[in-house]
């Protein structure tokens, strides 16, 4: 097997193009473990450690974040940075594995890995994040929905790689929060869900909901948003908002529980995140 | 793991039953088949690439008919190994055939796949729905072939 280091991301772009089976090795959190269970067997591997500029959290002039690809979970979870509709991505950090995982792995390589059950998806998708790609075409940028294609699938082309995720500007009184429910402290989520929203007089002017861990990719339904807009978010609109979101999850049986007992967690996640979107909002930090 | 569905096709059951039963009409419509080839009455060999993002793998696998009910019934072995990666893959299949109201035919499958070395480490929820997807993927392309085919086309198809 092959390794590069290049120390650009237009020399990166090079080698990952030259063969398809060349893969990029960000923190090796995930690519080291799958190739130990030979599950990945990649010709070569680029490593994007003495790439400049990838690491790194900037706040621009318009109040929105980008995040260098090879940033650090434990940076991210460490981060003054993220507040308001931006805190929910700091929540996902934070729960992502142990502090030796958060210490290798990096938002660039988790969400090229896009592991359905994965704490960032939900998380950026709620965010309306961005993310940057670079390629052997050129740069190019893709929302976070559709960035997320299929189990371990996304819509990165053969010889591109993740150089930022962006966060757009989250106006003043906009709050988020990301939970998740995992059988054991530092497990992939059995289900999570992530919420943006503002309100205004006690209504709800915007919100955004995404359900993770329930389906390929992160689940957002219009519909469900929509109808709890102008209202107060009471118990009878969530509900019918989390119905809505539980039925269009097409949740995995597996040893984290069934899809039956994942879709009536949906609910109990979805109501967590609201509440603690709210809280913040009352006692904003 | 079990894998079982059923999806249903505008024909006759006499019709599906020598499409199903065909390997030359089978193996085109199976998601990531390199080609079929007989070899011995009732054996087929097949190999078969799959790949969930960059895990990828190609079974070679041996398919034995093993009971034959024409044409409602039809049991099968297969056995495979992935070229020098000491994964195996043992799956005991039965397909059933049942004629439905509207003059077409109801094609149920099941299969108790096991799966045994590298590919046993990798998630069980996922490989389930990958399964069901390429079935639905097989599904539809058996159903154009059946379907679209003109009588002429089809082996055998004097008996009609």
């Amino acid at each position: 097997m092959k390794f590069f280091e290049p120390t650009t991301v237009d020399e990166a772009v090079r080698y990952l193009a030259a063969d398809p089976d060349h893969r990029c090795l960000a923190g090796g959190a995930t690519l080291v473990a799958m190739m130990n269970a030979q599950l990945v067997e990649p010709a070569g591997l680029v490593s994007l450690a003495k790439v400049d500029g990838l690491k790194g959290i900037v706040r621009g002039g318009d109040g929105g974040l980008a995040i260098g690809a090879m940033t650090l979970h434990q940076t991210v979870a460490d981060s003054p940075l993220f507040e308001g509709g931006h805190a929910l991505v700091r929540d996902a950090a934070r729960l992502i594995g142990h502090p030796a995982i958060r210490n290798m792995g990096t938002m660039g390589g988790s969400i090229s890995h896009a592991d359905s059950a994965a704490d960032y998806p939900a998380a950026l998708v709620a965010a309306d994040a961005t993310i940057e790609i670079a390629g052997p075409k050129g740069r190019r940028s893709v929302g976070a929905g559709d960035f997320f294609v299929d189990y371990l699938q996304t819509a990165l082309e053969p010889g591109e790689l993740v150089t930022a995720i962006r966060l757009p500007p989250a106006p003043k009184g906009t709050a988020s929060a990301y939970q998740k429910f995992a059988r054991v402290e530092g497990d992939f989520a059995t289900v999570s869900a992530a919420v943006v929203l503002a309100m205004d007089g006690g209504k709800c002017k915007t919100i955004r909901i995404a359900v993770g861990a329930c389906a390929p990719t992160p689940v957002r339904v219009a519909k469900a948003e929509a109808e709890l807009v102008g209202g107060a978010l009471d118990d009878r609109a969530l509900a019918a908002a989390c119905k809505t979101l539980a039925e269009a999850c097409d949740p995995v049986d597996d040893f984290r529980g069934s899809g039956e007992y994942r879709r009536m967690l949906v609910p109990v996640l979805v109501r967590r995140a609201v509440a603690a979107a709210r809280k913040r909002l009352e006692a904003p930090r | 793991m079990k894998i079982e569905d059923s999806f249903h096709v505008a024909a006759p059951v006499d019709r599906v039953w020598r499409f199903i039963t065909d390997p030359a009409q089978v193996g085109p419509c199976l998601p990531g088949c390199q080609g079929v080839e007989i070899t011995e009455p009732n054996k087929y060999r097949a190999t078969i690439r799959v790949a969930v993002g960059p895990i990828k793998t190609t079974f070679n696998v041996l398919v034995e008919l093993t009971e034959q009910d024409p044409p409602n019934r039809v049991a099968s072995v297969t056995r495979g190994e992935e070229g020098g990666k000491a994964s195996t893959l043992t799956a005991q299949s039965e397909l059933r055939l049942t004629p439905s109201a509207d003059g077409g035919t109801d094609v149920h499958y099941a299969s108790e796949v096991s799966l045994v070395g590298r590919l046993g480490k990798f998630g069980l929820g996922i490989m389930k729905k990958k399964a069901k997807s390429l079935g639905e993927e097989f599904a539809a392309a058996f159903r154009t072939r059946v379907e679209g085919a003109t009588p002429g086309a089809v082996p055998e198809a004097a008996g009609t």
